[in-house]
């Protein structure tokens, strides 16, 4: 019996041990098809509940980005140069970001490390390590992808550092969970001499090949220095409200494989 | 062979609960319960330990399955599984040729109470530890530990008042 509980335990040990790693295996998680099949039908039955405030979400946003189409091409008519004469194909870099929108089907926000599902996977061109937003601002990073669905780990999520910066001077520093509350995150690395003030602005810094710059992350709501310490201990309050999220856009970065393989070549 | 099939629906509709509703619940923004290993405290008394240790086993991975944390809830569900006789042997003795399922009519409302609350607590503690996986949050999973516990041994007793026998 001693012998079967110590085998039953090593087995469950190793496999916690194993998923200490960044990517998981398919089989064992939540993009596995059957537990993903019995998280749909869940979440087709709790949307309905959701509905009025997503509707309400959508005709607002629905109207700024008509508002913003109409005042892009009055501009864009009058600054709009000829056509170029040339059979080149190149993404130009105000182009290299195209969206995938999908849907929140699980989503938990009360363990240390939290998860998130969608349902789009590799047949709808989602990769691992692509960039996760919604409208408020940043969710996180693809982590695993199976053929219709795939797992992000959110910022709510320690082993994730999103490196963000402020708008008004642009220093940057990762972005870190603190465990306990769903609402706030700890930025990290901010020297003594930045100078910021309560309530600024953070936007995602462009360094990594997941967000693009300027993708707004939270603001900051507290922060304490000690005589001795050099560094900041900032408190954010984030952007997204984790709680109530369902509708996510995942970007797809198209030059992602060339600029990798460029700062490879430049490594060696 | 009744009971059998009693605790084959018991094993399906706890783990439906735990991962359809109560994984998307949180009192105050951290308590978390447990209730699917209410499963593992009804299993009969004199059922073979291997049995008892593989169901254990078994349930725990399928929750692991569901909520991506991987091995963490077979860990809880597995050490339970293998102290839960000596904590009967602790609080109260069966008759040989008993082969009683733990409910509060066989064991009596302060051993049942007393069975459950040692069990939630050992699964609890175990699993939030296991989930930090340090001790640099040591504060905050105790909480989460204890608080989840309290709500959890309710409601397990809650359940088990309303069956009858």
């Amino acid at each position: 019996m001693v012998f079967l509980f110590l085998v039953l335990e090593i087995i469950s040990f190793t496999m916690i041990v194993k998923n200490q790693n960044y990517h998981k295996s398919i089989f064992l998680t939540s993009s596995n098809k059957v537990v993903s099949e019995i998280y749909v039908i869940n979440n087709s039955i709790f949307e309905f509940f959701r509905l009025k405030g997503a509707n309400e979400n959508l005709s607002e946003e629905n109207t700024a980005l008509k508002n913003e189409i109409i005042e892009l091409k009055g501009r864009l008519s009058t600054i709009l140069p000829r056509q170029k004469d040339s059979l080149k194909f190149n993404i130009p870099p105000e182009m290299e970001y195209k969206f995938i929108s999908a849907k929140v089907i699980n989503n938990s926000t009360n363990k240390i490390q939290n998860y998130i599902t969608l349902n789009k996977g590799f047949s709808d061109g989602i990769k691992v390590d692509m960039g996760v937003v919604c409208d408020e601002g940043v969710v996180g990073i693809i982590k695993t992808v199976s053929e219709n669905f795939s797992v992000v780990i959110p910022i709510l999520n320690e082993r994730l550092k999103v490196n963000c910066k402020f708008i008004k001077s642009n220093y940057s520093g990762p972005l870190q969970w603190s465990g306990l509350d769903y609402r706030y995150a700890n930025l990290e690395d901010i020297a003594r001499h930045v100078e910021f003030s309560l309530g600024d602005s953070l936007v995602t810094s462009g360094f990594t090949n997941a967000f693009p710059e300027g993708i707004p992350v939270g603001t900051i709501e507290d922060f304490k220095i000690k005589p001795s310490d050099s560094y900041y201990n900032i408190n954010v309050k984030l952007a997204v409200n984790f709680r109530t999220l369902s509708y996510v856009k995942v970007i797809n970065y198209l030059n992602y494989r060339e600029q990798k393989y460029l700062e490879k070549v430049a490594e060696q | 062979m009744l009971v059998f099939i009693q605790n084959i629906f018991l094993f399906i509709i706890l783990i439906l609960v735990q991962v359809l509703a109560l994984n998307n619940i949180q009192f105050l923004g951290y308590i978390n319960p447990y209730i699917y290993i209410l499963f593992i405290f009804t299993i009969p008394v004199r059922t073979p330990q291997w049995l008892t240790l593989v169901l254990s086993f078994l349930i725990g991975i399928i929750i692991d399955i569901f909520s991506n944390t991987m091995g963490m809830h077979a860990f809880a569900c597995v050490l339970i599984g293998f102290l839960r006789p000596y904590v009967i042997k602790l609080f109260i003795s069966i008759d040989e040729g008993n082969n009683p399922t733990p409910t509060f009519y066989t064991f009596g409302v302060g051993v049942y109470v007393k069975y459950v609350v040692a069990l939630v607590l050992i699964h609890h503690f175990t699993l939030f530890f296991i989930e930090a996986f340090s001790f640099q949050h040591i504060f905050i999973v105790f909480s989460k530990a204890f608080f989840s516990s309290i709500v959890s041994i309710l409601i397990i007793l809650g359940i088990r008042s309303i069956k009858t026998k």
